[in-house]
């Protein structure tokens, strides 16, 4: 299992790197641009690690599913599944290398975003009356949610738990195309309904499960339901593969 | 050791290998021969485990071939299949974390008597080059099972003879080797086993030693007769 997650973590790292870098970057303008007092290049920089943020967590998917496609779809996959390994390790070391790479990913992004809003709080004190008066007006709103750390972490977890279980729909999605659907006419369309299905009913599921709770309790379990709805598409995927992939 | 049971993969509506049945014995090197089309490869892949039958088994030391086999038989293909990002070093890397049977040395000697680099990236490898690169790595492992399809396509006469050398070499009485080519003359030079097969099904088994001495002909005189009246001309 440890070279299967080593081999898929070596067929994505280039572009993880690259993200790494311009996340680098768009730091470094964010730290000068604070310690000059340019506030228009300062929000610019705060903009861009947002959109680096949620961007290169889901680009870590959407690549992890186009690997795995490539690896049904390619001569490249004998390379993988003339290996001595069950689909079931095979699509576990996908999985786990991408959901690594997923949290390990959010929780840098986490870390960042945490030490970039100190920052910025010392140094425009301003900005604390603005969270106050914005506090004031959910309160208003009856909306009883406090903006701090604690909701911005469970936030995070949730959408990392809910990505993570979205992109194992589309393996399963894909799977069924290759190996049920090869050849046939719009199988491609067919998947992408079934994913769109798959994807719906977890979100369904989802608010079914939680809409009576508070927002924490709500967070938690939304992440806890996209999990075990991750295992499910899992087991599902490897069982297709087991059974009828043909590479 | 390897056992065909009414092996058949269909494509569609295409049946790409029809009801072969066949052991395939250890100590013997069998020429799989046919023209394009003739289900050489199908048949290779899924007892490489790498394709499915629609119907029938593949056994090997009587288990159906599968996790377990595949750690036991090197299969070859004719297209390249390494990572793209590779260079011939990970190429060996990547067998010997997969392979239990792979020997990084007998790799390294293969590699030198081919005139190859390690540090080659198989994204600037030519098709000679891959097809030799591909042999050496397969051949590095002391499986019990080679399957080479194609292994003397795109290869010029000299790294041919090699080739042919690495092979010998590797034939050993408690191994079986599987080689599908075009090049009829060259197989004959190596094999003692020819297997026919044509439009999915298996026309014949024989021994070349048999045919040359009780038929009085070599197996290109038999590919002739087999496939010339449907106009084959691949020998």
């Amino acid at each position: 299992m440890k070279n299967l997650i080593k081999y898929e973590f070596r067929k994505t790292w280039g572009t993880k790197l690259i993200i790494l870098g311009i996340t680098a970057f768009a730091e470094l303008a964010f730290l000068v641009s604070l310690y000059l007092d340019k506030e228009k290049y300062n929000g610019l920089s705060i903009l861009a690690l947002t959109f680096l943020a949620i961007g290169g967590i889901i680009f870590i998917g959407i690549q992890s599913i186009l690997t795995m496609h490539q690896d049904m779809n390619t001569k490249q996959g004998y390379m993988l599944y003339m290996t001595p390994n069950s689909c079931y390790r095979i699509l576990g070391g996908k999985v786990i290398e991408n959901g690594l790479s997923i949290f390990v990913a959010g929780a840098f992004f986490f870390a960042l975003g945490a030490l970039d809003v100190t920052l910025l709080l010392g140094h425009y004190g301003q900005l604390g009356e603005l969270k106050k008066m914005l506090d004031e007006f959910l309160r208003q709103l009856r909306m009883e949610v406090p903006l701090d750390g604690r909701l911005f972490a469970l936030l995070t977890l949730n959408f990392l738990c809910s990505w993570l279980a979205t992109v194992i729909t589309a393996y399963f999605a894909d799977v069924i195309a290759t190996c049920l659907l090869n050849g046939k006419k719009y199988n491609g369309w067919v998947s992408l309904l079934i994913f769109i299905a798959l994807s719906w009913a977890m979100a369904y599921l989802q608010q079914v499960c939680t809409e009576r709770l508070v927002w924490d309790a709500r967070l938690i379990w939304n992440a806890v339901i996209a999990l075990g709805c991750s295992a499910v598409m899992y087991v599902a995927t490897a069982a297709l593969m087991e059974r009828h992939l043909s590479v | 050791m390897l056992k065909s049971e009414a092996v058949t993969r269909m494509f569609g509506s295409k049946t790409a290998v029809d009801q072969v049945s066949m052991t395939l014995e250890k100590g013997h090197i069998y020429a799989m021969l046919g023209p394009n089309g003739s289900g050489k490869t199908t048949w290779m892949k899924m007892a490489a485990g790498l394709c499915k039958p629609t119907s029938g088994r593949i056994l090997f030391e009587g288990e159906p071939v599968g996790v377990c086999s595949r750690a036991s038989i090197a299969y070859m293909s004719t297209e390249p299949y390494f990572y793209n990002w590779m260079s011939l070093k990970d190429v060996g890397r990547y067998y010997q974390d997969f392979f239990a049977d792979y020997s990084g040395q007998r790799y390294a000697e293969l590699l030198r008597s081919f005139e190859l680099e390690e540090s080659l990236k198989v994204k600037t490898l030519s098709s000679g080059m891959m097809a030799k690169a591909k042999i050496a790595v397969t051949l590095a492992r002391d499986a019990k099972v080679w399957m080479l399809d194609e292994p003397f396509n795109g290869i010029d006469l000299v790294a041919r003879d090699r080739i042919k050398s690495a092979i010998i070499e590797s034939a050993q009485p408690d191994k079986l080797l599987i080689m599908s080519s075009h090049l009829v003359e060259e197989m004959e030079a190596i094999a003692d086993r020819a297997i026919f097969l044509r439009n999915g099904q298996l026309i014949k088994e024989a021994d070349i030693e048999t045919e040359r001495t009780e038929n009085g002909c070599s197996i290109a005189d038999e590919y002739r007769r087999i496939y010339g009246a449907q106009g084959g001309t691949e020998a």
